[in-house]
């Protein structure tokens, strides 16, 4: 980042850093309104069955139930966030599909209330036969999920894009290899809540959530309310991952009980009923069919995959086009077939995760690449420099590429984890593994079909000129937005980060945003941050023009400070001199921004998905330990190398690294939604559903390249994701690299090592 | 023995005085609450947070008799008569802690949800052993999970207490 | 979540926690750190009418050594107490380190060494090593109280001898003859784990020969067991690599593993037969580590 700059690319401390270090923060488990009722959801303890009878006569007569609804007393309509497949109804009506599908809920006057009446609902069930093995699904005669949709396919892609038979028929060699991703779950720390208060005919809402935007528009629509009488709050939200991105039971069910008792209520998810809510990552099963030429060079791709998307559609279509169309970023190919099918199963329902439908695949080409440079006899490092996308161009698929320095970040890994000399030169027992990312930096379209903008924001300056307010609707969920978009602001007013304060993501207060998803806030929130700044700017300068006498062009304004570009020497004045200035003269100084997306994307079928104005590149390198007898894998080490564009702040930058890193890690070795042949959850705690703890985590390097995106505000793009993408592939390299044994289905548990190494030790499988 | 109250369900309440933070607190429980409840739902101390509910997570975590526990797992009838510290009296004045004052400055700090119980558990190796080494660091938050920051900024702000922590001051505070 | 109702008894000393349980019978649970049993209950697996807290039995809380009787446990000696404990760290390093690999510090410091014995999962830490050091435990009830070796507490998973009117109130490591002891655990992460197999040893190295050895393994069977048959084949035997070896080979057969979501019966047996092999390469070179 240059030096010119006064706010951006600096650490400025955290802005609600305090407020978090002391306990103060907010959350909306930690919400209370008087006269608040607390709520809280019955479900179903089958993964498929049909409702014969509800009473709930014994629970209300409990002391202390104030309401007790089901399907009757809510609307029928189906809802989604997915509008091409709205499939979900507040509460089941004819049947459940999972266990922990929706089917009752209780307002009382305390929690310990809730759950002795939601035992004392009697629910008559006729239990149906199951779906539970996505390969199953599409069996003659098998279970139907929804009769909507017969075979239970929810989401079928056929994309051909240039001329894969021919270049297969050209490829000096082809390879074909089948991997197998897992079902993973967000777990963000706070679990979600959200208190509904529906008074005359307004209904608001303070929830857990990564978009006030979706909420809304989803809520007013089920309840056929104008979206300006549906007010959605986001208070502190203790991370997202995916997991909060639509409206779930809490939101609906406990509108109804708000609207029903006349009083607040919040409704909760305890950390096992999260796990039934899920929405994390789709277990998907991957065929990857490659061709290349005799230097490795790529020259045609086949993907054909089938994910397990459970019971509801949730983002599941967007999920499956991004499987497949995310692929085509890192390395440059002309000829690519992908094929996707996302079936329905009586499972929950799979979602948006970290790095959205990317890792998994990821994964599987990044390991189906290390097995064609070792049958060619190429160094992994080299076959991805060979096949690295290069800036300005434009994927089979359409995506347009500016700035890229994946080939910079290949060689930056290389050189700082000491690549070249480690390779074949490590002890056995350790190995070292590359794979490489890219990510979206905001998707160029919205989830239901709007034209709206993407971002928008205002700045209001006190009155004297000693504070300016950020109103954005862009979501601070943890990744630290607000604190960089206040530095934005500032940096585009010619202000302080100090004097900044910010008023986010409350559809009442602040202007429209679509929220924390697809790692689009720095890119989309701060460009409408910038334009507001810029605005402010203007019309500061304007009047100080008016107050010094000289020609507004000639003047500027840094960190507060109005200044003559032409004469150094001459006398300055303060940003808050101006400010007041303006506002005795003018009224109130007020700066507007909002960021439209240019039209991106080819015109096939789901040439939308995975579109963006610019794409995030990395490259990762890390190393592991493998005990030899136990399968134990120690993650000792991983450098990741970013091309992020320009940088606001680079300790949360680099916090976002750690975090993707984080992330990619646990799902590479320890984390999978495990479940039973009845379609339970066998581990729905965090106990058994392993996230690495302090002692698991590798160290971790995280350093950029120096990079500039023209689609971005000061040419900045994505971080908060992309880091996620390669990890896994990453891990699956290095251990192939140790012990000369691939895994071929995720997680990489010790045991997997271990009984691949007895394998290959038997000499039962050829790698 | 607490004072017990059989209300007219026949259910028994029991008057318990716990310290927090340096204050006694007198309040009536039913033998089925838990700390964290009490902390929470009773004193407004919502800095302590519930995440999992079942010790897995650490969000819970406070101080009982200057040792770090999972608030979740603890009812308050046994902690009747004890002393308890919060992340609200983790600073002894308006100042913050030089625990979170490093937190805040090394970037530990992402969505804030286990943060309290991280500082706490923090606090309590800092306290016991001014100058813990990595593994020390990592082995002493174990039991708190964070599902943004990887551990690395966290492990950087506790060290760096350490760094800044000078002998004379640890001696003159004992 | 939440805990059912219960009523609640904290007596002030082990003779009227003795009759309290006597009194109440199957209807009442004992409350010693909790970690356990308020899991059980907020997972609905559990819901006793009556909690007997031990909470006011002070003499239960410390670690002594008592001489020509060895090292004290207080059953309400915390996993942390024993961490900390210099007795133990002196004598006996490795059951502070069985302590230490534990849950986690929070859970440590709530957690107690009578509970984790008394709920007797097949997975607990402490029993194994426990067992190989030839521990006993001390059980009070209101006709009296009776000794007996730890290894003959357990009967099944979360099951044990212990009457409805009895209480765990030490643990005893006597005096040894071994020279070296070891606990290996291991867990599929380093924190926060359940052991997917515990191994403990005890050997008693006499130059060269080994004149005693105790190998007892936890989560590889019902409850934990001795590796009897290995530990005879050492006896009286020259310490070599190879004999380890065969050694762990024969306690994994010995072993009686389940299929879990952690880790498969076979999976389990040759984790045992390689870890048997490494706690006692340990525990002969480094002693009682």
């Amino acid at each position: 980042m240059s030096k010119d700059y006064a706010v951006i690319g600096k650490n400025v401390p955290k802005i609600d850093g305090r407020e978090k270090a002391t306990g103060a923060a907010k959350y909306a488990g930690d919400l209370k309104f008087p006269n608040m009722l607390f709520g809280k959801i019955l479900t179903s303890p089958h993964a498929h069955a049909k409702i014969l009878s509800i009473d709930t006569s014994e629970a209300e007569k409990l002391p202390g139930v104030k309401a007790v609804i089901t399907h009757k007393d809510v609307p029928a309509l189906k809802y989604g966030i997915s509008p091409a497949r709205w499939d979900e109804n507040i509460f089941c009506i004819d049947k459940v599909r999972f266990v922990g599908d929706k089917v009752a809920a209780v307002a009382c006057i305390d929690e310990e209330t809730c759950y002795k009446a939601l035992k004392l609902i009697k629910v008559e069930y006729e239990v149906l036969p199951a779906v539970l093995d996505a390969l199953h699904a599409m069996d003659e005669g098998a279970p139907q999920v929804h009769d909507e949709y017969p075979r239970n396919i929810n989401t079928e892609i056929h994309q051909n894009f240039g001329d894969l038979d021919k270049a297969m028929a050209e490829a000096h060699y082809i390879r074909k290899d089948y991997f197998v991703g897992q079902r993973t779950y967000q777990s963000p720390i706070e679990p979600h809540s959200a208190v509904s208060i529906w008074k005359d005919n307004k209904l608001t809402i303070y929830s857990s959530t990564q978009s006030p935007h979706y909420f809304q528009y989803y809520i007013a629509r089920e309840f056929g309310l104008k979206m300006g009488d549906v007010r959605i709050i986001k208070p502190f939200v203790g991370g997202g991952f995916g997991g909060k991105l639509e409206p779930t039971g809490l939101e609906f069910a406990g509108s109804v009980l708000a609207k029903l008792t006349g009083r607040p209520v919040r409704t909760f998810y305890d950390r096992h009923e999260m796990f039934a809510h899920n929405r994390g990552r789709h277990k998907v099963y991957m065929e990857l069919t490659t061709g290349v030429d005799k230097e490795g060079k790529i020259l045609g791709v086949h993907a054909n995959f089938v994910s397990d998307g459970g019971a509801y559609t949730s983002l599941g279509v967007a999920t499956s086009y991004y499987a497949g169309g995310l692929l085509t970023l890192t390395y440059e190919f002309e000829n690519y077939k992908f094929d996707m099918i996302r079936v329905y199963t009586n499972l929950p329902a799979c979602g948006a995760q970290r790095g959205h439908g990317a890792p998994q695949p990821k994964y599987a080409f990044e390991s189906h690449l290390d097995n064609i440079a070792k049958d060619l006899g190429i160094d992994p490092l080299e076959i991805r420099l060979r096949n690295a996308r290069q800036p300005n161009t434009v994927t089979i698929n359409d995506f347009g590429i500016n700035s890229c320095e994946l080939t910079a970040c290949l060689e930056k890994a290389a050189d700082i984890s000491g690549w070249r000399e480690k390779k074949g030169n490590l002890p056995k027992g350790r190995g070292i593994g590359i794979a490489t990312g890219s990510f979206v930096s905001g998707a160029g379209y919205p989830i239901y079909r709007n034209d709206l903008p993407q971002s928008a924001a205002m700045i209001k300056v006190h009155e004297d000129g000693t504070a300016a307010t950020l109103y954005t609707g862009a979501v601070d969920i943890g990744q630290g937005s607000d604190t960089a978009l206040c530095q934005m602001a500032a940096e585009a007013m010619g202000y302080r980060y100090e004097n900044m304060k910010i008023i986010a993501a409350d559809t009442e207060t602040t202007p429209h945003d679509f929220g924390a998803y697809s790692s689009r806030q720095t890119l989309m929130s701060g460009s409408a941050c910038k334009q507001a700044g810029e605005e402010i700017k203007k019309q500061i300068l304007d009047i100080a023009s008016t107050i010094m006498s000289l020609p507004p062009d000639d003047l500027d304004c840094r960190l507060g400070i109005i200044f003559s570009k032409s004469r150094p020497t001459a006398k300055t004045i303060t940003f808050e001199e101006a400010a007041r200035r303006f506002f005795v003269l003018r009224g109130p100084l007020l700066g507007r921004g909002v960021y439209h997306v240019p039209r991106l994307g080819g015109t096939f079928k789901g040439a939308a998905v995975a579109t963006s104005p610019a794409y995030s590149f990395c490259a990762q390198i890390s190393e592991v330990q493998i005990d030899e007898e136990t399968g134990e894998v120690d993650v000792c080490e991983v450098w990741d190398v970013h091309d992020c564009g320009q940088v606001i702040n680079p300790m949360q930058l680099h916090g976002q690294v750690h975090g993707a890193l984080y992330m990619g890690v646990g799902e590479a070795i320890w984390e999978e939604v495990l479940f039973d042949d009845q379609g339970k959850i066998q581990n729905p705690n965090l106990g058994g559903y392993m996230l690495p703890t302090a002692l698991d985590m590798p160290i971790v390097h995280s350093e950029l390249v120096e990079s500039y995106e023209p689609a971005g505000p000061w040419g900045v793009k994505e971080v908060g994701e992309g880091a996620t993408n390669p990890t896994m592939g990453c891990f699956n390299n290095a251990i192939y690299d140790a012990m000369g044994v691939r895994i071929d289905s995720l997680p990489l548990t010790y045991e997997k090592v271990w009984r691949a190494m007895k394998e290959k030790r038997e000499g039962k499988k050829e790698v | 023995m607490s004072q017990v109250i059989t209300d007219k369900h026949g259910i028994q309440h029991y008057m318990i005085t716990i310290n927090v933070n340096g204050d006694d607190y007198t309040r009536v429980v039913k033998a089925n609450t838990l700390l964290v409840n009490v902390l929470r739902d009773e004193l407004d101390l919502t800095g302590t947070k519930k995440g999992c509910e079942l010790g897995d997570c650490g969000s819970c975590t406070i101080l009982l008799e200057n040792k770090p526990v999972d608030s979740c797992m603890i009812l308050a009838i046994e902690a009747d008569g004890k002393e308890i510290t919060t992340i609200e009296g983790i600073a002894e004045s308006s100042e913050l802690d030089k625990v979170q004052e490093a937190f805040i400055n090394n970037g530990a700090i992402q969505c804030g949800y286990c943060t309290p119980g991280m500082i706490i558990s923090a606090k309590a190796l800092l306290t016991r052993n001014p100058h813990p080494n990595e593994k020390e660091v990592r082995e002493a938050i174990a039991g708190n999970l964070c599902r943004c920051t990887g551990f690395v900024n966290i492990v950087k702000a506790v060290l760096k207490v350490s760094e800044e922590t000078n002998d004379k001051e640890v001696i003159s505070n004992e | 979540m939440y805990l059912p109702d219960f009523d609640y008894y904290a007596p002030d000393s082990l003779a009227e926690t003795c009759e309290a349980l006597e009194r109440f019978g199957a209807k009442a649970k004992v409350l010693s750190g909790g970690t356990d049993i308020i899991i059980k209950m907020k997972s609905g697996l559990l819901s006793p009418e009556v909690l007997i807290s031990l909470k006011k039995l002070e003499d239960l809380k410390k670690i002594d050594y008592v001489s020509k009787k060895g090292v004290v446990i207080g059953a309400l000696s915390t996993h942390n107490d024993l961490v900390n404990s210099k007795i133990l760290n002196d004598r006996y390093l490795s059951v502070s380190e069985a302590a230490h690999n534990m849950a986690s510090n929070q859970i440590r410091n709530i957690g107690t060494v009578g509970g984790n014995l008394c709920n007797a999962v097949p997975s607990a830490d402490l029993p194994p090593i426990l067992i190989a050091l030839g521990a006993t435990i001390k059980l009070v009830g209101t006709k009296g109280e009776r000794v007996m070796l730890l290894e003959d507490l357990f009967t099944g998973p979360m099951k044990t001898v212990i009457a409805e009117n009895e209480i765990l109130t030490e643990i005893v490591i006597p005096d040894q003859s071994s020279t070296g002891s070891n606990y290996i655990k291991f867990g599929l992460r380093r924190s926060g784990a359940l052991a997917v197999v515990g191994i403990a040893v005890a050997v008693t190295v006499n130059g060269g020969t080994i004149t005693e050895a105790k190998i007892a393994i936890g989560a590889a069977a019902p409850t934990p067991i001795r590796a009897r048959e290995a530990e005879k084949f050492l006896q009286g035997k020259t310490i070599s690599d190879d004999l380890l070896a065969e050694a762990g080979v024969i306690a994994s057969g010995e072993s009686k593993p389940i299929s879990d979501i952690r880790g498969s019966a076979e999976y389990r047996r040759d984790l045992i037969r390689v870890l048997t092999r490494r706690a006692l390469y340990k525990a002969i070179n480094e002693g009682h580590v």
